[in-house]
């Protein structure tokens, strides 16, 4: 779907610009400048208030992409059931380490809690989530899902 | 005694008939039929109903206010934002019974004087916001939902909107400003949201958990719900059990249980996990504090103790964790999750963690000691909103109870 036909779906109301921003983002993977402009214009906001906002948010992207990002969940039942050996794993496996963005093609982050604290550890790989992983796991997402 | 988990086994979340046919929907009929507003707000009130969220603020005062400040309009928010690491209690709800937060819901916006009301669900809830819309839709065909409920002049419309993953959003007035299309950094109070909220009108904000009580309050009256636990904070919570304890995961107990009897008695969490050895407890997710096990006979209530319910999470850490690791995890969160608005908070969190990576990494400095109080200090008296001093609350507790672990 077009940018344009996005917009036109929803009244240019102050509680749409967030769920416009979320479609718009599942369409392009993620909001740049041209997408904000073309916000602002229909929200007739200034540019600065739709781009701090889209901002803030850890589910919008405000920079293109490229980069496979693996998330671990940094929460304290996650760290109970060993998650800090998940991200040692993948540490090794890719040489990388958690939070630098040096490597070429992946990212390793620590996110926050994901409300799955009953499947922990959580590890994602962009939007795919994998549940109660184990060391031995890593393994088999990396080959599989990288 | 459940009151909220009550029905989870029986219940279809996908059909509205289970929930009628389990005495669903009566207390909105109740309310409707025979009640005026402010009887439904007197109701509350006795009940002694305080908010789940984690405040424990008293919810009939709340609505109080915000119905008798004068407005043409007001909106009332259904709080399902749950992101305080290791709470999943509203989610839970959400997909085992969704119509009790909505049969609440309307209630609350009833009793207010609210034409619209707002369900904010956090942007990871994929699955709960499905089950929500279903149940709403349902609901709208029932008439229990839109205009004219049950064939009065009552007219009620709820929306969903889904968040986009920020702990501070959770915040009331952090909430209120992401419906407005801002950032979500909490304002200034007061004004509180029952005196101008969102849009500058009149809000009432209450956490899930707390409306899927209020179904039952009516039902039952509110003598019989103040008799149930703890008579400062009466009522019942759902507990979230996890790290080293046997069984894991939500149970209902009445409001005063001690945490003791949390994690040793057998219809809970049924003792410590074998071979583990019990370190302390953390109370209430990363904003909780932490409790000896010297110290675990004290009743968990809303509004007294020195030891806050908060979100109703119990992780129970045994001796094989690390300190460091948790310090750092703690610090992690904080940082990452501090909006930006205030100077404390956004640079305290980040030192903090700066910090942390150095104490991780067996790397710390000798300054490094001094600064930490000075930050804890900081962040939990001069920040903005709460944020900043939950930030402080474990680190504190914990630099008190095992200096010695931590700068060995």
């Amino acid at each position: 779907m077009s940018l344009q036909k996005i917009l036109l779906k929803h009244e240019p109301k102050p509680e749409n610009l967030l769920k416009v921003l979320k479609e718009i983002q599942k369409e392009n993977k993620y909001i740049g400048k041209k997408e904000c402009e073309k916000v602002a214009e229909y929200f007739s906001l200034p540019l600065a208030r739709v781009f701090s906002f889209a901002s803030f948010f850890d589910e919008v992207e405000t920079r293109k992409g490229g980069k496979k990002i693996i998330k671990v969940c940094s929460g304290g039942p996650c760290l109970m059931e060993d998650s800090r050996e998940v991200v040692r794993q993948i540490e090794l496996h890719l040489r990388i380490e958690a939070g630098n963005d040096a490597h070429p093609k992946y990212k390793l982050e620590f996110i926050s809690c994901r409300g799955l604290c009953d499947q922990g550890p959580v590890v994602m790989v962009d939007d795919q989530v994998f549940e109660r992983v184990r060391p031995e796991d890593v393994d088999d997402i990396i080959r599989n899902y990288l | 005694m459940k009151i909220i988990s009550k029905n989870w086994n029986k219940m279809d979340p996908l059909k509205i008939d289970s929930y009628v046919k389990n005495g669903g929907y009566e207390a909105l009929r109740k309310v409707i039929r025979e009640m005026k507003r402010e009887d439904v707000i007197a109701e509350i009130k006795l009940s002694g109903l305080r908010g789940r969220g984690g405040a424990g603020f008293p919810t009939g005062e709340k609505w109080e206010l915000a119905a008798k400040t004068k407005s043409p309009e007001n909106f009332f928010i259904c709080n399902l934002d749950e992101s305080e690491p290791g709470v999943y209690k509203d989610r839970t709800i959400a997909k085992k019974n969704p119509h009790q937060i909505i049969e609440g819901l309307l209630i609350g916006a009833y009793a207010i004087g609210a034409k619209h009301a707002y369900i904010y669900i956090n942007g990871h809830y994929q699955k709960p916001a499905e089950i929500l819309e279903i149940a709403l839709n349902q609901a709208r065909e029932k008439e229990f939902v839109g205009g004219g409920i049950m064939g009065s002049p009552v007219d009620v419309e709820i929306q969903i909107f889904q968040g986009a993953g920020a702990y501070i959003c959770g915040e009331e007035t952090a909430l209120i400003d992401t419906i407005e299309g801002k950032r979500g950094e909490p304002r200034l109070k007061p004004p509180y949201p029952p005196v101008s909220g969102l849009f500058g009108k009149p809000t009432a904000v209450n956490n899930a958990e707390t409306l899927a009580n209020v179904p039952y309050i009516i039902r039952r009256g509110a003598k019989v719900f103040s008799q149930i636990g703890s008579s400062v904070s009466p009522g019942t919570k759902l507990f979230v059990l996890e790290g080293a304890v046997k069984n894991r995961g939500i149970f209902e107990a009445p409001t005063g249980t001690t945490i003791q009897e949390l994690v040793f008695n057998s219809i809970y969490g049924g003792g410590v996990e074998k071979g583990k050895d019990l370190w302390f407890v953390q109370i209430g997710g990363a904003s909780g504090r932490l409790v000896s096990p010297a110290k675990m006979d004290q009743p968990l209530v809303y509004g007294a103790g020195d030891c806050p319910l908060g979100c109703g999470s119990v992780l129970v850490v045994d001796k094989s964790a690390d300190p460091k690791d948790l310090l750092f995890a703690w610090a992690d969160f904080f940082h990452r999750e501090s909006c930006g608005k205030c100077v404390p908070c956004r640079e305290g969190t980040f030192r903090l963690w700066e910090i942390a990576k150095r104490l991780k990494n067996n790397d710390l400095q000798k300054i490094d000691r001094e600064n930490i109080e000075e930050i804890l200090w900081t962040l939990s008296n001069t920040s903005f909103c709460p944020l900043g001093s939950f930030a402080s609350v474990a680190w504190t507790d914990a630099i008190k109870m095992f200096e010695k672990e931590i700068f060995r």
